[in-house]
């Protein structure tokens, strides 16, 4: 993705403000588990947030980390790139009681279960076993597979149905919002360029890659050279990241600047 | 040796009088110019602990062995004493026909120490009294223009405001407040013309590395600070959540727009200038109204525009253009002057300071105020260390210094590789002698989280700031090499007739840079004064793009270990009792080692 998914904007919020905006509507306990060095989003205080200090140990590891430091009995599983979790289908997978996982194309969403109580100390003993999927953990709990067509809360687009490419991203945006667009700023020298060749140096345009976004200015400014944001410039994302990667995703409502790669002195 | 004149000169203002000192040719070989030979001879002539206002106190002008030969934005000098506003050495460059004439004088250095009788100035070997007291800096060179080129302070130096410049051609040595030392010795302003031209080994091969140089300095090397200037980085920073605002409490300005380059380009008149031997030409002029209603112009430059605008939470641009003309005049540093009043600002807000400036005030006023030393200005001269001690409570944490040198336009929070350039820096908060913005500018460190990667490009950027510093090269032209260290010994070589290669050229970097630590150590530096102030390290950011962000305290102390150690410096930063050893020995600094000693409570130095 060339992005933290955590950071990927969602109609107005980040990913991962959106996925714990959902939980907490229904639970009132929301951890999340992130790598050592990501730094997250402010997620207000109610949020505990743990790293995963062993990610090299797999899944398994990661959640164990989140299991120790919830209180509750059972506790609902779900990635950062969740765009369409909703409350109801949450509420509807405790209510099944005990653990339990939609199964999907014979698939069992690990990451969009709920997990039985003692979840902590299970996924400690699975991992001194040398077991690493969040599957083995399930099963040792004798989890329900849950068909998804018996499921009656899910929308359209599948709470589970997440995304790992720029494609898979913005198809789930242009699904909720056909028209959502994203604002383009040229600053210093582009704007300068812009401002010379007659073009406007701030834009509204579809949400797209990084590339697609370029595409819309004319070639003569110079804005793409060789497959990637020109030498001299740097695009912002959204004032976090520094990128030249044309195949970056831009989310909606973000905004992006493209600044002079000579920035500061 | 060519390119240099294998001597200084020693200007005792007590006397007038004045001795040609020879330098040995291993030292230029070692140290170069500019900062190097600068912090050299401020290692020799400053007595150990001087009061920067007292009369042994030394004053350096440097020069270097690129001045005078022709070569793009060469013509610099850089002035080196004890900081009135830090305690520690300060190094400031300036560029400008001086530079050049001084060396002419067939010198590589100036070296003032006393003090005058009376308001005086130097004007080529003859100390007299000035009749230029009282004026600006850019006054008092026309009046001395017909007898050389002129360095001079203005008001606010005369009166030893702690952050005084020294002016020569509209152009500063403006930080840490050098202006003051030389208010102190009551030398309103030297005068330099000689007829000692700077002979190069290989001539030919000098145009040649000149041109080459000249040639990819233009285009996208450089065309970011030639077609918009510094400013640009106005607008840039404030999307990024780096633009400091009201005193660092934010890092993006409502105001931002109002004050942009891009913005000023269509709706201001507009202009572009030089320095002396520069084809760069990064200087933007743009057009202002002043008080009375008349048209001017002023140099702007992003750190005048930052510390008089957002810092101070002013939106309006004729109100920071007539402020950064005004510290121009004046000769006050436009960051510590922004950032003092800023401070006093917040300070204002929370009752600690009554009747002082308020966010958004025109901060004109305030400034002839600090210049004068008049009823609080005489309070906001001293810098915001000095009056946030004063203040007392947790006012310190909030004052937005280093050692004492207040921070200039770059949010250490969203700049995490510069906020260790900003905590370690010998100078204070500094970014000339630490370029590490430009890491966090880039693909290649993450700006919001600074590591282990983040400490070796601090590193890699100090030493190859003090390269161009001790050569002299000025910086915007950093982006016209491909091998900063090999092109460098290839320009010296052509000049001086050396033989350096890139590695000696990177040691010496190096050398610059413990040599310049050694003094402060001298002087008192102790391993907490590398940090910075606690409101970057408690504080997220409030607003704004990056809100949210935190530079937590373990991990500017985990960048600052690993700085030290990657400097070869114990973990703490003191420098080993063998790299003392070296610099003794390589540099002639006899008894370095001894007048450190009394830093250490034992009187053991670390191995
Ligand atoms: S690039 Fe700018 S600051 Fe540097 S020497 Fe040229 S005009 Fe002066």
């Amino acid at each position: 993705m060339g992005r933290a998914k955590a950071w990927l904007p969602w109609f107005g919020k980040t990913m991962v403000e959106h996925v714990v905006g959902v939980l907490q509507s229904v639970v009132n306990e929301v951890v999340v588990v992130t790598s050592a060095d990501l730094d997250l989003p402010v997620l207000g205080m109610d949020v505990r947030i743990v790293r995963d200090r062993e990610a090299e140990r797999g899944p398994l590891a990661g959640l164990r980390e989140g299991f120790e430091a919830a209180s509750a009995d059972a506790t609902f599983v779900t990635g950062t790139d969740a765009p369409f979790l909703g409350s109801a289908f949450v509420e509807e997978m405790f209510a099944r009681g005990g653990a339990c996982a939609p199964l999907s194309d014979g698939h069992v969403q690990v990451l969009c279960a709920v997990y039985g109580p003692g979840a902590a100390e299970k996924a400690q003993m699975l991992l001194a076993a040398g077991k690493s999927r969040p599957r083995d953990l399930l099963e040792s709990q004798g989890y329900q597979a849950i068909a998804a067509e018996e499921l009656v809360s899910a929308p359209s687009r599948a709470p589970w149905e997440g995304f790992n490419t720029p494609e898979a991203y913005l198809s789930a945006i242009r699904s909720v919002d056909a028209k959502a667009t994203c604002v383009v700023e040229l600053l210093g020298r582009a704007a300068k360029q812009a401002q010379k060749l007659g073009a406007e140096s701030t834009r509204e345009v579809p949400v797209g890659t990084l590339g697609d976004l370029l595409a819309t200015w004319p070639k003569k400014l110079g804005l793409v050279d060789e497959g990637r944001v020109a030498k001299r410039y740097l695009a912002s994302l959204g004032g976090r990241d520094l990128v030249r990667d044309l195949s970056i995703p831009v989310g909606p409502g973000e905004r992006i600047s493209m600044i002079d790669a000579l920035a500061g002195g | 040796m060519n390119g240099f004149h294998m001597a200084y000169m020693r200007v005792d203002l007590r006397t007038g009088e004045s001795a040609r000192i020879p330098i040995e040719a291993k030292i230029l070989e070692r140290v170069l110019g500019g900062v190097g030979l600068g912090s050299w001879l401020l290692h020799r002539e400053a007595p150990v602990g001087v009061d920067p206002f007292a009369p042994e106190a030394p004053l350096v002008f440097a020069f270097s062995p690129l001045v005078g030969t022709g070569v793009t934005t060469s013509a610099k000098f850089a002035v080196v004493g004890k900081s009135p506003l830090t305690g520690g050495l300060c190094d400031a460059l300036a560029s400008s026909h001086f530079a050049i004439e001084g060396k002419r004088l067939g010198i590589d250095a100036l070296v003032f120490v006393g003090e005058c009788d009376e308001p005086s100035e130097w004007v080529n070997g003859i100390l007299r009294p000035t009749q230029n007291w009282g004026r600006t800096a850019r006054e008092t060179a026309a009046a001395l223009s017909k007898e050389g080129r002129v360095a001079a302070i203005g008001i606010a130096g005369e009166n030893r405001v702690r952050y005084a410049t020294i002016s020569a051609e509209g152009r500063h040595a403006g930080r840490g407040g050098l202006g003051a030392i030389m208010g102190a010795k009551r030398l309103k302003a030297i005068v330099v013309s000689g007829d000692h031209d700077t002979v190069a080994a290989h001539s030919e091969e000098v145009e040649r590395q000149a041109r080459r140089l000249r040639d990819r300095a233009r285009g996208d090397a450089t065309a970011k600070y030639s077609e918009i200037g510094t400013i640009g980085n106005l607008l840039a920073f404030d999307r990024m959540g780096a633009l400091p605002t009201r005193n660092f409490q934010e890092s993006h300005f409502e105001g931002a727009e109002a004050l942009s380059a891009e913005r000023w380009q269509s709706d201001r008149k507009h202009r572009r200038a030089s320095c002396a031997d520069c084809t760069i030409g990064c200087e933007h002029r743009y057009g202002y109204k002043a008080p009375g209603g008349e048209s001017k112009d002023v140099r702007i430059e992003y750190e005048s525009l930052f510390a008089l605008g957002p810092l101070c939470g002013v939106a309006d641009p004729d109100l920071v253009l007539a402020a950064a003309a005004k510290c121009d005049a004046l000769g006050l540093d436009t960051i510590s002057a922004g950032a003092t009043l800023a401070f006093a600002m917040e300070c204002g807000e929370r009752g600690e300071l009554s009747g002082g400036p308020v966010f958004g005030d025109d901060p004109s006023e305030w400034l002839s105020l600090i210049a004068t030393r008049e009823g609080l200005g005489d309070f906001l001269a001293e810098g915001s260390r000095l009056m946030a001690e004063s203040i007392g409570g947790d006012a310190l944490s909030r004052a937005p210094q280093v050692k004492g040198l207040e921070l200039p336009g770059y949010e250490p929070r969203t700049l995490q590789t510069m906020a260790l350039g900003l905590a370690v820096g010998t100078r204070g908060a500094d970014h000339n002698r630490s370029g590490a913005y430009e890491a966090d500018f880039s693909e290649e460190a993450n700006r919001l989280h600074g590591d282990a990667r983040s400490v070796a490009l601090a590193i890699e950027s100090e030493d190859r700031a003090a390269v161009l510093d001790a050569l002299v090269l000025c910086k915007f032209v950093r982006g016209a090499f491909d091998d900063l260290y090999d092109e460098s010994a290839t320009l010296l070589n052509a000049v001086a007739g050396t033989d350096a290669d890139g590695a000696e050229i990177e040691t010496i970097a190096r050398r610059i840079v413990d040599l310049r630590k050694a003094f402060n150590i001298r002087e008192g530096w102790q391993p907490e004064d590398d940090t910075l102030p606690a409101r970057f390290l408690t504080e997220p950011i409030p607003n704004g793009p990056a809100k949210g962000v935190t530079l937590p305290r373990e991990r500017l102390d985990f960048m600052i270990r690993s700085y030290n150690l990657g400097r070869g410096w114990t973990e703490v930063g003191w420098l080993p009792k063998e790299a003392l050893r070296r610099l003794e020995v390589e540099l002639d600094l006899e008894g370095l080692r001894s007048s450190i000693e009394r830093s250490f409570p034992e009187g053991i130095i670390p191995e």
